[in-house]
């Protein structure tokens, strides 16, 4: 069953990462734009159980680790993607005024993209990756926030559906 | 109990795994540099084909994101929006690219550079803070990695990653980007960082020098002319920083090249004759003279005088 869902999972997971290189990275976005495959593997980890979660964290993180524009070592976002992604599982799963609330969603979605962008940024300061001046950091931090906060509640839909078919579940909205 | 257990083991697993990646790639293991290099294989057709699509569009974003700045650009924007009108049906794409293409053929030409042109195709996200683009033209076009990128004011950044088909470049606002930079006329000398926007900072490297606004800054050269050939313009010192504790002066410079406009680069594959020493610093801008009319008013005397 597990493995079914994962199997059927991946390649929905290729086509948003193949829609993140080839159409969304074709601009430059005020405030560093959006990242639809953050996005989308951040909902379907809310929708999914803590186990699940974490390997789609773990899958997705890996693919943004190929994105030519990643610019930390290999590994770093697969980490950070796993964890957040077994996190906002294991807080969410299983309360209904998240699953059932549209806006439940979206707040955990995008609280869990600004955070996730800030464990970004620590654990690059640790590994020794550049990471520009203060305020680019704090623009591109928000800036990537709000730009979630408007396309997440737009693609949400399409996304709990995709998740309803996957995985069968009654958390379409 | 069971469930929660084989979660654990799970959780565990894939965290040793990312750790292992990690350390992979901060030990170079070449394996990792595979996978980026197959994943951008695949993707550079889909790049390709987006950046055809999608270039009016990202016009439409782009014009969009650069209005209000200054009161400048809104001018221009507002004096040159008719012959843009005009330009939009005529092509607009292969007009601008055409444009961009010719003085970055003009600027490699008075330097001696051979290059090689190409197209921009993606222009990389920056969700890791990074700022990167990505070129149609790769190792197959002769292009190798640290290679100075140009765009038609200047410098664009350095070749970072190569494909058969496509390049990845570092742009000079990324930043990662250290460049060793002169000053033009006075050759004091400093280094040149980005900082993820159009500014960098210019440290200078001898205590004893000044720099002072308006100062144009020039690529000083690497050995063997890679990865930085001598003489491309960098840009000009906006603001000095004065600090009394500073062992040596340090300013914030303001990039030629417009990074977020970029459609055409090119990419310097052969060294030049000789150093063009000073030949590229950009001309200043003409200021025109506005007449002024001097009105002498001379009073009516009243009728009770």
């Amino acid at each position: 069953m597990f493995t079914r869902q994962l199997s059927f999972s991946a390649p929905i997971f290729l086509a948003i990462f193949l829609v993140q290189e080839a159409v969304i990275s074709q601009f430059r976005l005020p405030g560093g734009g959006f990242s639809l495959l953050l996005i989308f593997a951040l909902t379907w980890a809310v929708l999914s159980q803590p186990e699940i979660a974490a390997v789609i964290g773990f899958a997705s993180g890996f693919l943004m680790d190929l994105s030519q524009s990643a610019s930390g070592p290999f590994g770093q976002w697969t980490l950070l993607m796993l964890l957040a992604g077994y996190a906002i599982s294991y807080i969410g799963y299983g309360d209904d005024n998240v699953h059932a609330n549209t806006i439940g969603i979206v707040f955990f979605v995008v609280t869990a993209t600004f955070l996730v962008e800030i464990a970004f940024l620590l654990s690059g300061a640790l590994l020794g990756v550049a990471l520009g001046s203060f305020s680019q950091m704090v623009t591109t931090l928000f800036g990537m926030s709000l730009w979630s906060l408007l396309v997440a509640p737009i693609m949400l839909p399409v996304f709990t559906k995709l998740h309803g078919l996957v995985f069968d579940s009654r958390s379409v909205i | 109990m069971r469930n929660g257990g084989r979660a654990r083991l799970l959780l565990v697993v894939l965290i040793v795994t990312s750790l292992f990646l990690i350390t992979l790639d901060l030990r170079g293991v070449k394996v990792i540099d595979g996978f980026k290099q197959g994943t951008q294989t695949v993707l550079s057709p889909f790049q390709r084909a987006g950046a055809v699509v999608l270039n009016p569009i990202k016009d439409f974003f782009s014009d969009v994101s650069n209005l209000g700045r200054t009161d400048n650009q809104i001018e221009k924007l507002e004096a040159e929006n008719a012959r843009l009108k005009v330009t939009l049906l005529n092509r607009k794409n292969a007009d601008a690219q055409l444009e961009q293409l010719k003085d970055i053929l003009d600027l490699a030409g008075i330097a001696g550079y051979k290059v090689v042109n190409a197209k921009v195709i993606s222009q990389g996200s920056s969700q890791s803070f990074s700022q990167t683009l990505t070129i149609d033209s790769g190792s197959k076009a002769g292009i190798r990695k640290n290679m100075t990128v140009l765009s038609q004011y200047g410098i664009a950044g350095v070749v970072k990653d190569v494909y058969p088909n496509s390049a990845l470049i570092q742009l000079a606002s990324d930043p990662a980007f250290k460049i060793g930079a002169r000053i033009a006329g006075s050759q004091q000398i400093g280094i040149l960082s980005g900082q993820g926007n159009r500014s960098a900072t210019l440290q200078l490297l001898d205590n004893s020098t000044t720099v002072s606004v308006g100062d144009v800054l020039l690529a000083r050269g690497s050995s063997s002319n890679r990865p930085f050939v001598p003489g491309v313009p960098l840009g000009y010192v906006s603001r000095v920083d004065n600090s009394a504790g500073a062992i040596a002066q340090s300013a914030v410079v303001r990039y030629y090249t417009n990074f977020s406009t970029l459609g055409v680069v090119a990419v310097v594959v052969g060294r030049p004759s000789s150093n063009p020493g000073d030949a590229l610093v950009p001309a200043k801008p003409q200021v025109t003279p506005i007449p002024t009319v001097t009105v002498t008013v001379t009073p009516t005397p009243s009728p009770a005088d």
